[in-house]
């Protein structure tokens, strides 16, 4: 298993006081809550820091936490030997990892050397918390209910179209037969349906841990969101897209090709179209589960060509000249100045 | 490892009481029910006499266990983190709108 720093994680040296380490918690909380912070690793640094926090706070975790000595972050290590007899007393280690071995991934055992291989370290804290005689183990076994779980999945503007399959690989934290938790590899694949949106969630019920002695399972939460695209920006099940235009094309009127996520469509540019006006295509936008699909909006950009030979710029001086067009009247009218 | 197909269930269209809220959320019951007076979770129907809630109390009140046990929330803080972060997630949104309606690169395609 590899070792974590609890200390550095929370930016602190070994030995520091229990309110020093509240207020470590609070101020990383504070910066690295997913629900507060908008920091790019916002949601990794926080697990870190909390798992750091559940064990040091506890003064039994702590003691245990500081038994497994100190080694470099991220090194493969072993608790020491008499570190099972001390802090799980009962000696569930080997028994627990056996049995979970052979029931609940089905073969493959992986806990074939002494109950720690794919344990992560945070697991050893999770099990003081039922163990040590108080719940969990022992006597009558509470029911736990299985732990939640939400990821965030990225999907792109073809697959929120089409409706896509995603290939879910998860360590879930889970209860074996003893009532220890343990990380069980999960893969499935998920069905996205199409529809799906940025935002959008899905609940996959019963997919989360597995709950233990009659607890229910935990649920299985997605987070869909939509990659960005080089041509649609979505805003709900809404698309827009930029359009631009030739000023001729805009003051003559046209009839364009434009993409849409179902294929191009001939759009009609009516004569006089402005800048910034959005031409709507109705139903092409994303597809909702239920219902008419989104709208596709062409925003309207009047771009003008840089580059012009002697016959081109004639027309336009042309045009300038014979054009009674105003387009700043309305500065002329009163009010605009202060005095 | 075994492999299988899972259907999702669209979030939206999960309908639960107040027990099963508190059942799907770690929450005891008796929070929910001070969130629920204090405008932080809405029922679907307020003047039902039992009142059922859909997928945005759900996550609403997913979000208050989270909010409460990391930040050591109580009950009064709690429903007003909550408002004041609904606010930012609004104006999030509002501010995603505005950014897709308006052009992106105004110019990039101008060419001969």
């Amino acid at each position: 298993m590899k070792y974590k720093d609890y200390y550095a994680i929370l930016g602190l040296e070994r030995g520091a006081t229990e309110d020093a380490i509240k207020k470590a918690y609070r101020r990383l909380a504070r910066k690295y809550h997913p629900d507060v912070s908008k920091e790019p690793n916002a949601e990794e640094k926080f697990k870190e820091v909390a798992e750091a926090y559940q064990t040091l706070k506890d003064d039994d975790k702590r003691k245990a936490y500081d038994a497994l000595g100190t080694h470099p972050a991220g090194q493969e290590f072993q608790p020491p030997p008499d570190w099972q007899q001390q802090w799980e007393p009962s000696g569930a280690w080997r028994a627990g990892g056996k049995s979970a071995g052979g029931q609940s991934t089905g073969g493959e055992s992986s806990f074939s050397s002494g109950g720690f291989e794919g344990l992560d370290l945070s697991d050893l804290f999770d099990r003081l918390r039922g163990g040590g005689g108080r719940g969990g183990r022992g006597g009558a076994r509470a029911s736990m209910p299985g732990e939640d779980y939400e990821i965030a999945v990225p999907i792109t503007v073809a697959d929120a179209y089409g409706g896509t399959e995603i290939d879910l690989d998860l360590n879930m934290p889970e209860y074996d037969a003893q009532g220890q938790l343990r990380r069980v590899p999960h893969a499935f694949k998920a069905r996205i349906p199409r529809g799906a949106t940025d935002g959008q969630r899905l609940r996959v019920p019963g997919k989360g841990g597995k709950g233990f002695n009659g607890g229910r399972n935990g649920d299985l939460y997605l987070n869909i969101t939509l990659r960005p695209h080089a041509l649609y920006r979505a805003n709900g099940h809404d698309l827009y897209l930029d359009l631009p235009l030739a000023p001729w094309e805009a003051v003559l009127g046209t009839s364009v090709e434009v993409p849409t996520p179902g294929g191009p469509v001939r759009l009609k540019v009516p004569a006089g179209t402005q800048a910034g006006q959005h031409l709507r295509l109705p139903r092409r936008g994303l597809p909702k589960p239920k219902g008419d699909p989104g709208d596709l909006y062409a925003v309207v950009l009047i771009v003008v060509p840089s580059v012009l030979d002697d016959a081109q710029r004639a027309l336009y001086r042309q045009l300038e000249e014979t054009s009674t067009f105003q387009p700043r009247a309305h500065f002329s009218e009163e009010g605009s100045y202060a005095s | 490892m075994r492999v299988e197909l899972t259907e999702m269930l669209w979030f939206e269209e999960h309908v639960v009481s107040l027990s099963e809220l508190a059942e799907l959320t770690g929450l005891p019951a008796a929070t929910l029910e001070e969130l629920v007076s204090s405008g932080a979770i809405e029922p679907i129907d307020a003047s039902a006499a039992e009142p059922r809630f859909g997928a945005v109390a759900l996550s609403a009140a997913r979000h208050a266990r989270r909010l409460r046990e990391d930040f050591d929330l109580d009950t009064q803080a709690l429903p007003l983190v909550m408002g004041l972060l609904e606010r930012i997630d609004a104006l999030e949104q509002q501010l995603r709108s505005l950014r897709a309606r308006s052009p992106g690169r105004p110019g990039r395609r101008s060419g001969p």
